[in-house]
């Protein structure tokens, strides 16, 4: 067992080495390792945001007129292709067809679906007409989601999470953070 | 007959001289072996430390029964907000009844939903009692059922952002990228 050594102790007097019992301390580690790994959480939960779109209150001093921005428009009512749309102010400014694959993944009841050829061809598209990118840009490009009323929510995380695909630099309390670069609202039909 | 008074003289009687024999080592190595415990202290500590460094309460939120989360990759942290559970068949805000999801199926329509924007607009009073002269933030976090449609995740979007919960934040489980 663990002790302390410091020599003599003879002549009569009491014993000046002493032992230090290690049981209680090894039952005390375990009993500890025992609780942190029952209480562990193994599944991490996370969130994906969207935002309503709801103006906020009257400011006391309006802002100047500012232009109308882009906003891509993704339309999955379709069973066989997504469409992604850049609107400014309601006018079309560009389309694209993105052929759909559902490789829906089904495991212990919980499903899965993923859209790559969906997520990469958004972050294209922003790469070359999202317009904010700066880390001091406190702004994000908007996405606005097309589904019908019958689409099963999985498959609108799976879209979302696509749209999530493209990161920029977003200034957190003075230092950069890569966060996602659109934000998303959902198309009201 | 003699009486002996009971006492330690089990097997003394039995010459065991070769068993005191091997296990004061003689003659060959001593079978007694000394188990130093200052690696698996070590260990143990290690595993300790690593367990507290890596322990967190954020991760863990109540679940309400028939909920089955989708997995998505491109992720943000979880966030203290009040949290709208939207089962197969109820809609819960904090474990309390506040709508009917089926209603909505049925209905085929976007709609307000009365009694979850009771709920939630009460839960912006009390936040507003409370944190008074701090701007409310505005999150709300939705835990749906995976083959929940659409309508309803959009009737309750809405019914959010009208009670004052424009920032509405999907809860998922994450999975690593490319995963």
């Amino acid at each position: 067992m663990g002790g302390v050594d410091v020599g003599g102790g003879g002549g009569g007097k009491r014993e000046t080495n002493s032992e230090i019992n290690m049981i209680p301390f090894i039952d005390l580690l375990m009993v500890t390792i025992s609780f942190l790994l029952i209480t562990a959480v193994w599944s991490q939960m996370a969130r994906i945001n969207a935002d309503a779109q709801v103006p906020g209150p009257p400011r006391e001093v309006e802002p100047d007129k500012i232009e109308p921005e882009k906003q891509l428009h993704v339309e999955m009512r379709s069973p066989d292709k997504f469409v992604l749309i850049w609107k400014q102010s309601g006018t079309v400014i560009s389309t694209v067809d993105v052929p759909r694959k559902d490789n829906m993944v089904v495991k212990d009841g919980k499903k899965a679906i993923r859209f790559p050829e969906l997520a990469a061809k958004i972050e294209a598209e922003w790469k070359s007409v999202g317009g904010h990118r700066d880390a001091t840009d406190k702004k994000f490009d908007q996405a606005v989601l097309h589904t019908d009323n019958e689409t099963p929510y999985v498959y609108l995380i799976g879209v979302i999470d696509a749209i999530y695909q493209p990161h920029r630099p977003f200034n957190v309390a003075g230092k950069a953070e890569q966060v996602p670069a659109f934000n998303v609202t959902f198309a009201v039909n | 007959m003699t009486i002996h008074q009971p006492g330690r003289r089990l097997m003394h009687a039995v010459p065991l001289k070769f068993v005191q024999h091997k296990v004061t080592g003689g003659g060959s190595r001593a079978t007694n072996a000394n188990l130093s415990l200052t690696p698996m202290i070590d260990f143990l500590i290690v595993t300790v430390v690593f367990l507290l460094i890596t322990f967190s309460a954020s991760g863990e939120t109540a679940m309400p029964k028939g909920i089955k989360l989708p997995d998505a990759e491109n992720t943000l942290d979880m966030i203290d907000a009040p949290m709208v559970a939207i089962t197969g068949s109820l809609i819960l805000v904090d474990g309390n009844a506040a709508g009917n999801t089926r209603a909505i199926e049925d209905s085929k329509r976007l709609q307000r939903i009365d009694e979850l924007f009771n709920m939630l607009k009460a839960k912006r009073e009390v936040w507003k009692q409370l944190h008074p002269g701090r701007e409310f933030p505005g999150v709300v976090v939705l835990q749906i059922d995976q083959d929940v449609q659409a309508i309803v995740v959009k009737s309750v979007f809405q019914t959010a952002a009208f009670a004052g919960f424009p920032n509405v934040s999907f809860m998922v489980n994450n999975i690593p990228k490319g995963g």
